[in-house]
């Protein structure tokens, strides 16, 4: 494992789906043992990893095991994120490089991210070199993702606050420091560069983030306020 | 063997307390599937009309076909992605005749009998999007953008775009070639290139058909 970011995450959130199968409510009835013998404490909302990702009962996550959680990442219920559509088409550097197959991340997300009610990852897809291949999409830390937003982007920098009801088109590349106000539509291949304010449909560069106005992305306290035994709200 | 029985039959009486489970609710609507389509299986398929879907055509998990106003009909190699819904506006379902005789048409009528939707060949139905019951057209090679919204009765030319979060008025109709903003503005698609768009839409459906794990049986009484 790097020490330099957490991505042991896998396995464990393979068991925390492997459990939620067992006692989703959706899926399945409540186990009788709940009722009965239950030595387990009451199930919250929300599965609560040991490096700190709360994830939502309720989140569709399809192909759990090519998603990347680096830690401390909230996802809240009915948000999807599509980790089956995976690269198709190694790129030339991976496939000379790799004896055993080369990492399949389809999505992955840094630390202290918050995943709004609703909203949807995918990683976006072109064609590239005349076959079509989906990319991966990454996500760097702190990056807020509002209520209904869809985001096919292939990167989102750090420090990255997208509003509600945004579309982030397929292939954007989204910088660091950057606010994306409710209900724009980013184009595909748009690149939007640090410190950028966006809005509109279809976006475009408004503004530009304040000098000082950095601390307004930190999601530390944000991250604190959901859960099975949240915090209440700083006022 | 014998206490997961007994659990069982405690869990049974239990059961019915508890909410019903949000996949089949409803009655399982009848299917006309080419056996090439690719379909999830946490696809959503209710209502009571047919639901037909051509060869190649790709249906995402969670998208949400609803033919209670009307027959479903999708051509070849469309893909609906997760979150769509298509059909399914129950204001639409006083409008359709009676049901009794929905298996005799299905082999004869190539039109949707009641207040359908049809998709053509190569129409691609983007995250979110949803398209009403009630006569709707999608002509052959257009992009249903995120979120957009084709309402009831209306009829969308061939090559069209519609970018995310658009709405289609109800009965609007709109020409072949066309693009739609989502602020209303319309354009003339100049570009000529349905063919490669086609081309393209095709490609991606064969590496879905990889990546998705099909279950049409699930469908299929």
């Amino acid at each position: 494992m790097s020490p330099a970011r957490p991505t042991s995450t896998i396995a464990e959130l393979r068991a925390s789906i492997a459990d939620k199968r067992t006692t989703h409510p959706r899926l399945h009835e409540h186990s009788p043992r709940v009722t009965t013998m239950s030595r387990r404490p009451p199930r919250g909302e929300y599965i609560e990893t040991d490096t700190g990702n709360k994830v939502a009962r309720k989140a569709t996550l399809v192909g759990t095991q090519n998603i990347m959680l680096g830690g401390k990442t909230v996802i809240q219920p009915e948000v999807m994120i599509r980790g089956d559509l995976v690269r198709s088409v190694q790129s030339a550097s991976a496939a000379s490089s790799s004896g055993p197959p080369a990492n399949n991340t389809a999505v992955s997300i840094g630390r202290y991210c918050f995943l709004s009610r609703a909203s949807c990852l995918r990683p976006s897809g072109r064609l590239y070199k005349g076959a079509f291949t989906y990319m991966p999409l990454r996500m760097g830390d702190h990056v807020f993702v509002g209520h209904g937003s869809v985001v096919q982007a292939a990167s989102v920098g750090s420090h990255v606050h997208i509003g509600a009801r945004v579309v982030v088109g397929e292939l954007a590349i989204i910088k660091d420091y950057v606010r994306v106000l409710d209900d724009s539509i980013i184009p595909p291949n748009m690149v939007i560069p640090s410190f950028s304010i966006v809005a509109g449909q279809p976006a475009r560069v408004i503004g530009e983030v304040p000098e000082g106005g950095h601390e307004a992305f930190e999601l530390r306290d944000l991250y604190k306020t959901v859960g099975n035994n949240p915090h209440p709200v700083p006022t | 063997m014998a206490t997961p029985a007994s659990t069982s039959a405690n869990s049974s009486s239990k059961r019915h307390s508890i909410l019903p489970p949000v996949s089949q609710a409803g009655p399982k609507p009848p299917v006309q599937f080419s056996s090439s389509i690719t379909i999830a299986d946490s696809a959503l398929l209710t209502g009571s009309h047919t639901i037909l879907a051509g060869s190649e055509s790709v249906i995402h998990p969670r998208a949400r076909l609803d033919s209670s106003g009307g027959r479903i009909t999708i051509g070849r190699r469309c893909i609906v992605h997760e979150r769509s819904i298509v059909g399914g506006n129950a204001a639409t379902v006083t409008l359709s005749p009676s049901r009794g005789s929905k298996t005799s048409d299905t082999l004869l009528s190539p039109l949707p009998s009641s207040a359908g939707v049809t998709l053509a060949d190569y129409v691609l139905v983007d995250v979110g999007a949803v398209i009403e019951a009630g006569d709707t057209v999608v002509g052959e090679g257009t992009t249903v953008g995120v979120g957009a919204r084709v309402c009831a009765g209306a009829v969308v030319g061939k090559h069209c775009t519609l970018t995310p979060h658009t709405v289609v008025a109800a009965g609007d109709v709109v020409p072949d070639f066309t693009v739609i903003y989502s602020k209303g503005l319309r354009r003339r698609d100049l570009r000529g290139v349905p063919e490669l768009r086609n081309k393209g839409q095709a490609r991606q459906i064969e590496v879905l058909r990889r990546m998705i794990p099909s279950n049409p049986g699930k469908f299929s009484s």
